[in-house]
């Protein structure tokens, strides 16, 4: 019976995933914690080289403007003073302008570029046609007779990204199954239904302009996957995605 | 013509009996135990233990203790959900792997099979952490040299 037709249609989909550039800002438990650690480790450190330069500094100054007679000091040489470093480097460091950490893609809310929201993973979507209707989804195409579900799945990266994209594939095991049945129209006895099989692939390749990107993409947080997929398929991809 | 002789015996005896007590000596030593290498980190140079380096600070207040037990108690309350939510999220994750391969099963055993096997490409993987703020671009980074002060011990 191994030439028995399954009633099954087997398609390998990738879930291409950007992982996160910058931290995630922190929670406000997270934020007093940190703050009464650094207080702690104050309280309990001893003065520092530079601090017991500093009072030394302060002390000949307290003495100088206390006794007005400055015989020892006046040599004729001029000492930098503890306090003018600090300075020094604080202006320093305000010269120093850092990139900000919300893009202009985040203001313009351009969901098809990958500079937008640093802090968390993008995942890609693309626009296919199944059936009759046009739908969001995660870039699947039909298994064939010869190859691995793997190499299916990334046979669909590089049907809708290019023969150039760099992606870790996260093993040889699918992450998750989306199961439907088709509608009674199409349905016949060898042919009941269709099953997803979801692969996950990190994007190791930071710019994708040499990529040509055949249909409508988007790259998308797990927050936004609502706002495209089906509710069941939603449910079936949101239970092996880690937020 | 006798002395040149006696010279010689003199001096390859001396010479052995220098070569033995030499040797002899190398054997103490090796036998001795090997000295400990001593853990830098681990001995607090003397000048950070004059007193004239403690900090002075204000003692603390009844309000301010109550106020770190408080907050270290939320503390431990938020790590305990935050914690929770990260095992369940894993469940999830190895639940609905299994279910995709029990389905695999179903379809076909070769694909199964090859599903299962492990993935050599994969270790080591490496990745460079996420930063405060994203890489500034065209930043010319300022020159420096790092000189390194280890000292290296030899047993």
């Amino acid at each position: 019976s191994a030439a028995a037709r399954r009633p099954w249609r087997l398609f390998g989909a990738m879930c291409l995933m950007r992982l996160p550039r910058i931290t995630q800002p922190l929670e406000k438990e997270e934020e007093e914690v940190a703050a009464l650690m650094e207080q702690i480790e104050l309280e309990k450190s001893l003065y520092s080289d530079h601090e017991m330069r500093k009072l030394e500094e302060e002390e000949q100054l307290k003495r100088k403007m206390e006794s007005l007679y400055d015989e020892d000091e006046a040599r004729g040489k001029t000492v930098i003073m503890a306090q003018d470093l600090e300075e020094k480097w604080e202006q320093k460091f305000l010269r120093f302008k850092a990139a900000p950490r919300i893009t202009d893609a985040d203001k313009s809310n351009d969901r098809t570029s990958l500079n937008r929201k640093l802090d968390s993973n993008l995942m890609l979507l693309v626009k296919q046609k199944i059936g009759n209707q046009e739908l969001w989804l995660l870039p699947q195409v039909e298994w064939q007779p010869g190859e691995t579900l793997r190499s299916t799945a990334e046979r669909a990266m590089a049907i809708f990204l290019g023969d150039h994209i760099q992606a870790k594939v996260l093993g040889n095991a699918p992450y998750g199954i989306y199961k439907y049945k088709f509608p009674r129209a199409i349905r016949t006895e060898n042919n009941v239904g269709a099953k997803v099989f979801f692969f996950k692939a990190f994007l190791q390749s930071s710019d994708l302009s040499q990529a040509d990107l055949k249909a409508d993409y988007l790259w998308v947080t797990k927050k936004e996957l609502g706002d495209y997929l089906k509710s069941e398929y939603l449910k079936k991809v949101n239970r092996f995605l880690l937020d | 013509r006798a002395q040149p002789k006696k010279k010689k015996k003199v001096d390859v005896k001396k010479e052995q009996a220098q070569k033995e007590r030499m040797k002899k000596k190398l054997k103490k030593l090796e036998k001795a135990a090997p000295e400990l290498i001593p853990i830098e980190d681990f001995i607090t140079p003397l000048k950070y233990s004059e007193s004239n380096r403690v900090r002075s600070l204000p003692p603390l207040s009844p309000e301010e203790a109550e106020r770190r037990v408080l907050l270290l108690k939320k503390w431990c309350l938020f790590k305990q959900k935050q914690d929770e939510a990260e095992k369940k999220a894993i469940k999830a994750l190895v639940e609905s792997q299994q279910e995709a391969l029990k389905e695999l099963q179903l379809e076909s055993e070769e694909l199964y099979q090859a599903a299962i096997r492990r993935d050599e490409g994969l270790f080591p993987f490496e990745r460079e952490g996420p930063s405060y703020t994203p890489p500034l671009p065209g930043y010319d980074p300022p020159e420096g040299k790092c000189i390194d002060t280890t000292k290296v011990y030899t047993q």
